[in-house]
């Protein structure tokens, strides 16, 4: 049965490669920039931290810098608030942009394209330029702690090289990308099918839960995996904002290279980051297959 | 007794547009009333007034007695049908039906019998399990109305709910629609800028032009006796002729007959079917054009000064391109400043 399903696609699938030429040109671009740019140095820092020579000049298989990793506590401790920032980003980030894009889509009028502006105007300010405005703003005697003081009030305890600096900055800077992106997936959601659910009974709140949510969840995953990509590996805001220790996995890589001078501990470090992201890709991957499947 | 009361509705939107101009209706208990007018003469807009939608920018709607002008959709005991794209696609048919009784906490069981019961009544028994983009444009539409339909809501709304399907699927619905309506006695609106839809469905019509209902009544008297000149040109071929009258007779170019009305400006409005064309030595119009429809012939007539005029024919093979002809006119009415002022 099988073997006549096969004959019979063959030809087919024959005839309509050799049609498209030029779309598996496409193809192969990025999927040989890919190879180059990521894989590769991927498997190279990868065998580089499993094959190694030891003082004796003989190579081997050897996990030591793995097993360094996983049971030292500043290099777990560091994991942890790369792992809890990431997580709280996300969180506030949907909890921050759901509104702003739900906001956008359902108000008509001038307002929405004002707030629209405002709300995608942390994607052209640079990550440095964000940096040192919050220094001003929210560092300390930064101009919230000029105005608390005027004010006679008492100063704030400023986020400032704690855990919550990073987080402020990474929610800041991702917001835009989230709303466009949340903002496209509500553009699917018709004004009818929102309509007819009111008719039928449906208040606000059970429209967006049963009708919005629903038809959006698929955008709200993408707009996550890419924040939550972003996060975790960023640097320049946690290395600017952040606390010295623990540190992000970021600034902790920059470090271990070029401070403690220990290439194999980044690039263990660098391992490890790659694989979360990778766990993370895997999910994205599986949930948008599983909602296609559904449709 | 009225269960459906709009008593001198006005919606003016933000721009400045009145898309609805102190519109008043009564509806009857198990009456289906037609809103029959051309695009953007507010048809919709006062539709989704009723059903909450919109919110009026003056006058009442009460529902069975009940002023429901400032209630929100979820809370008005109406049903709409809306013209396309409003089944939720995450859900299968079933779901989409059941939604609304599910939001009523209505046990499991009754829901699965009363969902049935109307995919039944809609012609789906058996398509529960369907997902909504399974379905053809036909069948969409059907699901839209049992989902409204289950509720048994006091009053159905419908918008051009058929306006995106084929002719002949349109016609098929529109008697499935009739029918159900009528055995379920269920108060209906229904909006459509075709006017066989309206003719053949209704029991009254409503042509609406500017906001404004030009004329209220039933098909076959709208259609013998439009009030307006609007609704006379609106509904059905009709010959609309400006021209005077004087000592008793209506003149436009070489065309005359009788008028018993004052002197002065006047709208003429003739059927093509009730003016009869007759051989004469001094015709008053020419053939321009004879088009065989199969079951009659249209022709096209040219005034002197141009003015185009329709005639309606059994024996196509008298007339032919270019031919004079005098104009008998049967049946005619007469209109002066937007009102009928004679009809013979
Ligand atoms: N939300 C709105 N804002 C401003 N003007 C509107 C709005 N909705 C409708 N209008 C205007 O109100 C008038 C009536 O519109 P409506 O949709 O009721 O017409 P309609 O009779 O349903 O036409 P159609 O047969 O094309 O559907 C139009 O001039 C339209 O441009
Ligand atoms: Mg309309």
């Amino acid at each position: 049965m099988s073997e006549i399903v096969e004959r019979a696609a063959l030809p087919l699938a024959q005839t309509a490669t050799s049609r498209r030429p030029i779309g598996l040109l496409l193809v192969a671009m990025p999927v040989l920039l890919v190879i180059w740019l990521v894989i590769w140095p991927a498997i190279n820092a990868i065998s580089r931290t499993v094959w190694r020579t030891d003082v004796n000049g003989n190579a081997g298989f050897d996990l030591s810098s793995y097993a360094f990793f996983f049971s030292d506590t500043y290099s777990l401790g560091n994991l942890a608030v790369t792992l809890w920032t990431t997580l709280v980003c996300a969180v506030l980030l949907l909890v921050i942009s759901l509104p702003i894009a739900l906001y956008l889509r359902f108000s008509r009028g001038r307002l929405p394209a004002y707030v629209q502006a405002l709300a995608i105007l942390p994607m052209f300010v640079p990550s440095i330029i964000l940096a040192f405005a919050f220094i001003r703003v929210l560092g300390p005697n930064g101009m919230l702690d000029i105005l608390l003081n005027a004010l006679g009030l008492p100063k704030i305890r400023t986020p400032y090289l704690t855990p919550w600096g990073p987080v402020i900055g990474l929610v800041w800077d991702n917001t835009p990308l989230t709303v466009l992106i949340l903002l496209s997936g509500l553009g699917g959601v018709a004004n009818q099918a929102i309509e007819a659910a009111r008719d039928v009974g449906a208040n606000a709140i059970r429209v967006f839960w049963h009708i919005i949510l629903p038809r959006i969840s698929n955008s709200i995953l993408v707009a996550l995996s890419f924040s939550v990509l972003g996060i975790f590996s960023s640097f320049t805001l946690p290395y600017l904002l952040g606390p010295a220790s623990p540190e992000m996995l970021g600034p902790f890589m920059q470090r271990t290279l070029r401070d403690v001078q220990d290439p194999i501990g980044a690039m263990t470090q660098a391992v490890v980051a790659f694989g979360f992201c990778i766990l993370f890709g895997l999910f994205y991957v599986r949930s948008v297959a599983r909602n296609r499947g559904n449709r | 007794m009225s269960v459906l009361n709009i008593a001198e509705v006005t919606k003016t939107f933000s721009g400045g547009t009145n898309a609805v101009d102190r519109f008043s209706l009564d509806v009857a208990g198990g009456e289906l009333v037609c809103l029959l007018g051309p695009s953007g003469s507010g048809k919709s807009t006062l539709l989704r007034m009723v059903g909450g939608f919109e919110q009026p920018t003056g006058g009442r709607i009460t529902i069975d007695g009940e002023d429901v002008t400032h209630l929100p959709p979820e809370r008005r005991p109406t049903g709409m049908v809306f013209q396309s794209h409003a089944l939720w696609t995450h859900m299968n048919v079933f779901k989409n039906v059941a939604f609304g009784l599910r939001l009523r906490r209505m046990p499991a069981k009754q829901i699965r019998e009363k969902v049935e019961a109307v995919l039944e009544l809609v012609g789906l028994a058996g398509y529960g399990d369907r997902m909504t983009t399974q379905l053809s444009g036909g069948q969409q539409q059907r699901v839209a109305l049992a989902r409204s339909l289950v509720l048994e809501p006091k009053i159905l709304l419908l918008d051009e709910p058929f306006a995106s399907l084929d002719q002949h699927l349109r016609e098929r619905l529109r008697d499935e629609v009739r029918d159900i309506q009528q055995r379920l006695g269920i108060t209906t609106l229904f909006v459509t800028h075709g006017q066989d839809e309206a003719l053949s469905m209704a029991d009254r019509i409503v042509v609406i032009a500017n906001g404004r209902a030009e004329q209220i009544g039933r098909p076959d008297a709208v259609y013998r006796d439009p009030k307006t000149p609007f609704v006379a040109g609106f509904i059905g071929l009709m010959n609309l002729i400006e021209g005077e009258v004087k000592n008793g007779h209506f003149i436009r170019s070489e065309f005359t007959t009788p008028l018993p009305i004052a002197d002065g400006p006047a709208t003429l409005a003739i059927r093509p079917e009730a003016l009869d064309l007759t051989a004469s030595n001094a015709p008053t119009a020419r053939v321009h054009r004879v088009t065989d429809y199969g079951s009659h012939g249209l022709v096209d007539l040219d005034l002197a000064d141009g003015t185009r005029l329709k005639s309606t024919v059994a024996n196509l093979d008298l007339f032919q391109a270019g031919q004079g002809v005098g104009l008998l006119p049967r049946a005619v009415a007469a209109y002066r400043e937007n009102q009928q002022i004679y009809r013979s």
